[in-house]
């Protein structure tokens, strides 16, 4: 399993245009769906466990590998997530000079954008509807969130805090 | 503006593990504060330019920063370093958390918290899709490709290993006739 979850997120890495948020929804799909390794309900409690640490979000890949296999899960998974983006980004970054302003490097810019958008919505999506059956007091927590966000420019922990507080009144 | 890069693998250390450590609720603020305002390593705008090529990359933004950066001054001890200094404080957070949460997951009250807080965190995924896409809603092709993208993988539930590669060829193509 750990042999597998690492060659699948170093896989992911290579294709993470985004961050983290544009490979959340394959994570859940592949861990949860087609393995089963997490719950649903894991999964959105790790996610959260994640977002309220401090530190780049990719944090939670490792929380995946921590609850399949312990510390060791974590380091490999994390590892495999980090790792081949890093190489990328190493070998690329000499290069960058020379290519930055080259029609076809800024033609593919230009259509990753709108696919890493529907990837982080997709996120989103997937994240606060993790049974079948949509739960709507998740998407009023979420769309709480999302438009408190675009309104305001506090750090995003209070939004983190309040979806806590919210949980616990609408969810126990 | 006087810059002045890390003098040592030990101050490069140091740097990153003081972004890593106050990170709450997103690092790239702190990785500015930190960077260019607190130990001036660069410019702003060198440092929007390194945001800007890390942004084309796969990966973590700031993981990736801190790859090239390290690269930039010390080669690939200094990727090493940083990208360690950047990650260590942060994992041990996490992964203490996780573990303060499963001494308590059996509580129903501790589990809805976690829940609201893991929606909290998507509707955040959510509105900063909204706040990207809206540079791009001037244009239908873009439009499209994010709704396709959203069918395809929220809707669809399709392997993003192949929906990337297809959808990047066709994004391509799009953006190299001037649609996007």
């Amino acid at each position: 399993m750990i042999v597998e979850i690492a060659l699948y997120f170093a896989a992911l890495s290579c294709i993470a245009f985004g961050g983290l948020p544009s490979v959340v929804p394959e994570m859940q799909r592949y861990v949860v769906d087609v393995q089963g390794w997490v719950s649903a309900d894991d999964f959105i409690h790790l996610f959260a466990i994640a977002q309220a640490a401090p530190g780049p979000n990719i944090l939670f890949a490792g929380l995946v590998g921590w609850k399949l296999a312990g510390l060791p899960g974590a380091l490999v998974a994390l590892g495999a997530i980090c790792t081949p983006a890093a190489v990328i980004s190493w070998w690329v970054s000499g290069l960058w000079e020379k290519y930055k302003e080259a029609p076809r490097r800024i033609a593919l810019q230009r259509a990753m954008a709108p696919l890493v958008v529907g990837l982080i919505f997709s996120g989103g999506f997937v994240i606060a509807t993790p049974g079948p059956v949509p739960d709507w007091r998740l998407w009023l927590i979420a769309g709480a969130a999302a438009v408190a966000m675009l309104a305001s420019k506090i750090n995003p922990l209070w939004f983190l805090g309040a979806g806590g507080a919210l949980g616990v009144i609408l969810l126990s | 503006m006087q810059v002045t890069p890390p003098r040592s693998l030990r101050e490069l250390f140091a740097g990153f593990l003081a972004i890593g450590a106050r990170s709450f609720g997103g690092v790239m603020p702190w990785a500015h504060r930190t960077m260019v305002e607190e130990r001036r390593w660069m410019t702003q705008a060198d440092f929007a330019e390194t945001i800007g090529l890390c942004q084309f990359l796969p990966g973590p933004n700031i993981g990736n920063a801190s790859i090239v950066l390290g690269k930039r001054w010390f080669g690939l001890a200094g990727s090493i370093v940083a990208a360690l200094g950047l990650y260590a404080l942060p994992f041990i957070w996490v992964l203490a958390l996780a573990a303060l949460y499963s001494e308590y997951a059996a509580q129903p009250t501790v589990r809805a918290l976690v829940t609201g807080v893991g929606a909290a965190g998507a509707g955040l995924f959510i509105g900063t899709a909204v706040k990207l896409g809206r540079a791009l809603a001037r244009k239908p092709a873009a439009l499209v490709l994010i709704a396709a993208t959203f069918l395809a993988i929220a809707i669809g539930r399709l392997s993003l290993l192949f929906v990337m590669p297809a959808a990047l060829l066709v994004a391509y193509l799009a953006a190299r006739r001037g649609l996007l």
